[in-house]
């Protein structure tokens, strides 16, 4: 069965993956054999695939390690938390029999300055010319997708 | 039936509702799982390989602490990256720092069956390429990484980074058509 250039472009990734059954990787192979656009597009990606970065050896005991240590402590027995709140008790008494004339606390400016949303991933955006999409309606996302598609209509196979 | 040493055996589904239940084993083998997409992901946000290692220790400490809440809605990889991704903007954010770009000190995963002259002569394209999706803007790259490396639909894509189905789609195919253009140069 042809297989056309869009329907072939979604795929490429999980062909380079090694994440197609055996028929629908042939579909897409016999694809590629006839048309040159999609093939270049494979072969970036296939470069992009054997080239994805690894956890560091080490990092899976090192999380393991965090996540066991996090569910222990919040596995304490009755006894850790009534000390808590004896302790908690003990600073909020510490804490009332001080004066009430105690001089107010500054909160540093550069706090609520630093609070801001992602304002680099604009940035980012904005130096590397990305276009803002989220916005944009289905039609609009459609018409996009076609400009974008212009490069991959070498024929269907 | 028993966990192996990485829980291979079995879906991520049955792993979860094993380790909702407390079991150890099944935590361990959901992190060996998907520890490497994680990384990856932290490091396309952070940019810094040691910065990433405490971003994905970060999102599965979090993840597991709220898997109770869990209720498969989504596939638990894609939940997983979307904390990974929260918790890496969320690091910059603290640090007050931007993304830097490192891949030099991170080794590829080790690819089996390929002739070792075979991956020496593409070592030089297939690290041009890598550099070259680092340049991509943020959004752009993680659609094209997370359908090419991990293998997520544009709807999961659309969660992790954000935005809607039709923008993830978007994004990716932009991003791809960028790349191309890039290489061809």
């Amino acid at each position: 069965m042809n297989v056309r250039c869009e329907t072939a472009r979604e795929m490429i990734p999980d062909l380079v993956g090694g994440r197609l059954s055996g028929s629908e990787a042939s579909r897409i192979t016999a694809h590629l054999d006839t048309c040159e656009a999609c093939r270049a597009e494979a072969d970036v990606l296939r470069l992009l695939f054997t080239s994805r970065p690894g956890a560091p050896a080490g990092l899976a005991l090192r999380v393991r390690g965090a996540v066991h240590r996090d569910r222990g402590s919040a596995r304490r027995p009755w006894w850790g938390l009534a000390a808590a709140a004896v302790a908690v008790l003990a600073l909020g008494i510490g804490v009332a029999s001080r004066s009430t004339t105690a001089a107010r606390v500054t909160v540093p400016e550069f706090v609520a300055e630093g609070s801001g949303a992602s304002i680099w991933l604009t940035d980012d955006g904005m130096i590397a010319g990305a276009p803002a999409l989220d916005g944009l309606s289905d039609e609009a996302l459609r018409a996009l997708l076609d400009e974008l598609g212009s490069g991959g209509t070498g024929g269907t196979a | 039936m028993r966990i192996g040493a990485a829980g291979e055996a079995l879906s991520d589904a049955e792993l979860v509702r094993r380790a909702q239940e407390g079991d150890e084993l099944a935590l361990g083998a959901l992190v060996e799982r998907h520890q490497d997409a994680a990384f990856r992901v932290a490091l396309s946000l952070v940019g810094d390989p040691d910065l990433a290692q405490d971003v994905v220790q970060d999102a599965f400490v979090r993840a597991f602490r709220a898997l109770g809440g869990f209720r498969g809605d989504a596939a638990f990889r894609t939940w997983l990256l979307t904390i990974t991704a929260n918790a890496a903007r969320g690091t910059l954010r603290k640090r007050g720092r931007r993304r830097e770009s490192s891949l030099d000190a991170v080794a590829p995963v080790a690819s089996e069956g390929v002739d070792p002259e075979e991956r020496a002569v593409v070592g030089d394209e297939a690290a041009r390429a890598r550099a070259m999706l680092e340049k991509l803007p943020e959004k752009q790259r993680l659609a094209v990484q997370l359908r090419v490396d991990e293998g997520l639909s544009f709807k999961e894509i659309g969660e992790v980074i954000g935005s809607s189905e039709g923008a993830a789609r978007v994004n990716y195919f932009h991003g791809i058509h960028r790349l191309r253009e890039w290489m061809e140069r």
